[in-house]
């Protein structure tokens, strides 16, 4: 007879053998416990219905095991006992339903090998999640946990360890061919699902961009001013929450911008709440934390929020659901450098900013030659979605608002 | 005029057995053997039922189940202070309560595998178990409103946990009951949470007992892991009931020694020293002692009960797992007439069925 893993929570998976409480060999009674299982919700005892000899353990502490699979083999009493020789560990499923589709033995342990390493991590289905989210490849995590179970402080902790030297490998030496002073760094983690994200959202978004530029000398007086009571609040003041504000004013009065797509529905979602991404840049990558509802929250509040999460963000301690939720983002690239650069739209959102760095420009204001603060502006947008126009127009509400700052107060809450 | 107190009022807390298994000799219920040895069967009989669910359980013959373990005493107590003709209302987690009502085992085992045939164990006055969290508070007034005006003499028992003090339907009931002097009596089953929820933070009041004295009622709080209170303090709440005296509202303070359901984790909660502490207010176990004392119980008796026991919850589980659902009845069952949205519904579940037996 054959002891399965059930669904013992409520629409569970997969569960991961913590603990084996019987032998191979071993008489055990009906009802008594096999192993513990740790599924998502809780570590269980699986119990056998029958009594007899376990002539099986269907894997090993650590493995993951899927709901339905086999655990363990019971040979009933009277029954002969299945012979001790462990047959290729097969996943229950593949079991075939007619004869003579039977796959041939031979390659069965082929079908099975690439899943045994990872297999072998002992680590709850939470924790891999972490792992694929933050792009932690699981099997090279150390685990602190009981039984040198991986923990997400683990994975958080991989993650945060100084980047390990680019794994460099050696040019591989063949006959006749030159060697090209060359070397391959393996794509993984951040950088990885920068890709990843940057293909999707450039290859499905068909984006214009649209720049411009603001005369911020009255927002740079503004900030110099203030900087030094934000200071004594133990919060630095930048020019970008200042953005952030005039952007919002922007989106309120131009809601096609703070919207996502649901191509599937042929959908625009205009969103009533408004969070905006920041793009920082880190060692690892561009990682954009989210200041959330950030129409209710003061210029201060939001400066001390960006810094708070730009510091998790660069010692990677920023938690998940700081990085999610969108609806428009803000890449400022003027702190490093560049007049202009065209940025890629963060999906789901629908248009980003990208801000530049503020220089001293002669500008003709009524006939006169003046030195200016001048601010780059430009705004990538999904064509989808919006047109030009109305890009232009959001940017006009956005200079009058970074121009004349004084404006920012008459939409205070 | 003189600000003043204009309203006093108290609550009483019930033990008649410790949990070493003292007894107040001054409040003992004169109970004779034969009934003490029927509240002991049964508390021992809930206990297995409920280990053996939860095996069924982990084996996967038997979907979500909430486990009693600990509530035997509120359980069997006051289902045996009620008279068979008393209306029952029990929730999800009264599967001893169920037991002692006469509802045969193999019903109660077959409702948790998943099968709605299983109320066909069921016929007034034992009401269906109610999952969603007070509704039946509603219905309980309801009957016993009924029977107030039918002059029958009969009382309404509604069980529910400590959570259900905070929903609407209970203040509802409550003050429904208090206003019409309704025969019920409302039997809370206090095992300090709501799932997760600790019991302090459900509500600011010092009791729940207490909330009765706003719907203009008495509310008393009882040991409810002493199941001669439960038994004692139910009885008279169901007698004032059935001679017009109004309704009761009994708290039973007691523990959850198990999971919420099979699906939680309480020691993601609470720590499993207070679980400890707890255990040693076994209700079992002190009624097991006073027994003992009584001359009643020994070694010998309980492995005979057990082995008595646990053949009837093999034989109730054999039963219970070897009936094939008929699909149909979860649809007949619901109105007396079935409304022809439902027959739709249940055409095409039926023809699903065979297509799918076909293939």
């Amino acid at each position: 007879m054959d002891i399965k893993f059930p669904d013992v929570g409520e629409g569970i998976t997969e569960g991961t053998i913590v603990k084996w409480l019987v032998k191979e060999g071993e008489d055990i009674k009906a009802d008594q416990a096999v192993a513990e299982i740790e599924t998502d919700k809780a570590i269980v005892e699986i119990p056998s219905s029958k009594a007899g000899k376990i002539t099986r353990l269907n894997g090993k502490v650590g493995d993951v095991i899927k709901v339905g699979s086999i655990l363990a083999a019971l040979a009933l009493p009277g029954e002969a006992a299945a012979p001790p020789v462990k047959p290729p560990e097969v996943r229950p499923e593949v079991k075939p339903e007619k004869p003579e589709v039977r796959v041939p033995e031979v390659e069965i342990p082929e079908v099975r090998a690439p899943e045994k390493a990872a297999g072998r991590v002992l680590a709850t289905p939470s924790t891999r999640r972490l792992a694929r989210e933050l792009g932690a490849d699981i099997t090279k995590v150390t685990g602190t946990g009981p039984g040198g179970r991986v923990m997400d402080e683990d994975v958080r902790k991989f993650m945060e360890a100084p980047a390990k030297p680019p794994e460099v490998k050696p040019p591989e030496a063949a006959v006749g061919e030159i060697k090209l002073p060359e070397e391959r760094i393996q794509i993984t983690g951040i950088r990885k699902t920068i890709g990843e994200r940057m293909v999707q959202s450039f290859f499905t978004a068909p984006h214009v961009f649209s720049m411009d530029e603001a005369d911020v000398t009255e927002l740079v007086r503004l900030r110099e001013k203030e900087k030094k009571i934000a200071e004594e609040r133990g919060i630095k003041l930048t020019y970008l929450p200042f953005i952030v504000k005039a952007v919002i004013i922007g989106l309120k009065q131009h809601p096609y911008l703070n919207a996502s797509m649901d191509s599937k529905k042929n959908e625009i979602i205009l969103k009533h709440y408004y969070n905006i991404g920041i793009a920082v840049d880190t060692p690892e990558g561009l990682i954009v934390p989210v200041i959330k509802n950030a129409d209710r929250k003061s210029i201060l509040e939001i400066a001390g929020e960006m810094q708070k999460l730009s510091e998790e963000a660069r010692s990677r301690k920023i938690k998940l659901p700081d990085l999610k939720g969108n609806t428009f983002t803000i890449t400022n690239i003027g702190s490093i450098g560049g007049l202009f650069s065209t940025p890629i739209i963060n999906l789901p959102d629908v248009a980003i900013l990208g801000v530049h760095r503020i220089r001293d420009m002669p500008v003709v204001i009524e006939g006169e030659i003046k030195i200016r603060k001048i601010l780059p502006l430009v705004l990538s947008f999904d064509h989808r979605v919006l047109d030009g126009a109305q890009a232009a127009r959001f940017m006009n509400t956005l200079k009058d608002h970074l121009e004349d700052p004084d404006l920012l107060l008459l939409d205070v809450v | 005029m003189p600000r003043q107190k204009i309203l006093e009022m108290s609550v009483d807390w019930l033990q008649i057995l410790d949990p070493e298994g003292n007894v107040d000799e001054d409040l003992e219920p004169a109970l004779d053997k034969e009934t003490l040895e029927k509240f002991y069967r049964n508390m021992v009989l809930m206990r297995l039922f409920d280990d053996k669910a939860l095996k069924l359980q982990r084996q996967g013959r038997m979907l979500t189940y909430g486990s009693c373990l600990g509530h035997e005493a509120c359980q069997i107590g006051s289902v045996f202070a009620m008279r068979p003709e008393d209306w029952f209302f029990p929730y999800f987690r009264q599967h001893g309560a169920q037991i002692a009502r006469g509802i045969p085992m193999k019903f109660i085992y077959m409702y948790w595998m998943g099968t709605e045939d299983a109320n066909m164990g069921l016929a007034p006055p034992n009401f269906t178990v109610a999952i969603p969290v007070s509704t039946q508070i509603l219905h309980a007034v309801g009957v016993a409103w009924a029977a107030k005006i039918k002059k029958q003499d009969i009382a309404a028992a509604v069980y529910f946990g400590d959570g259900a003090t905070s929903e609407g339907d209970f203040h509802e009931g409550m003050n429904f009951a208090g206003v019409f002097k309704t025969p019920v009596v409302f039997l809370c089953e206090n095992n300090q949470y709501a799932i997760s929820l600790p019991r302090e933070k459900q509500t600011a009041s010092k009791t729940l007992a207490q909330k009765a004295l706003a719907y203009g009622f008495d509310g008393i709080q009882v040991d409810g892991n002493d199941v001669l209170a439960v038994y004692s303090a139910t009885k008279e709440a169901l007698d004032k009931a059935r001679s017009g005296g109004g309704p009761t509202f009994i708290e039973y303070f007691t523990y959850r020694l198990g999971a919420h359901t099979t699906s939680d984790d309480p020691t993601k909660y609470r720590e499993n020293a207070e679980v400890e502490e707890w255990k040693k207010k076994d209700p079992v176990k002190r009624f097991r002692i006073y027994l003992e004392k009584k001359g009643i119980w020994s070694q010998g008796y309980e492995d005979n009960l057990i082995k008595e026991c646990s053949d009837l919850i093999e034989k109730a589980v054999e039963e219970a797992e070897a009936y094939t659902p008929v699909v149909e009845n979860m649809f007949r069952y619901v109105y007396e007439e079935m409304p022809p949205n439902l027959k739709e519904q249940m055409d095409e579940l039926m023809s699903f069925i065979a297509k799918k037996k076909g293939e």
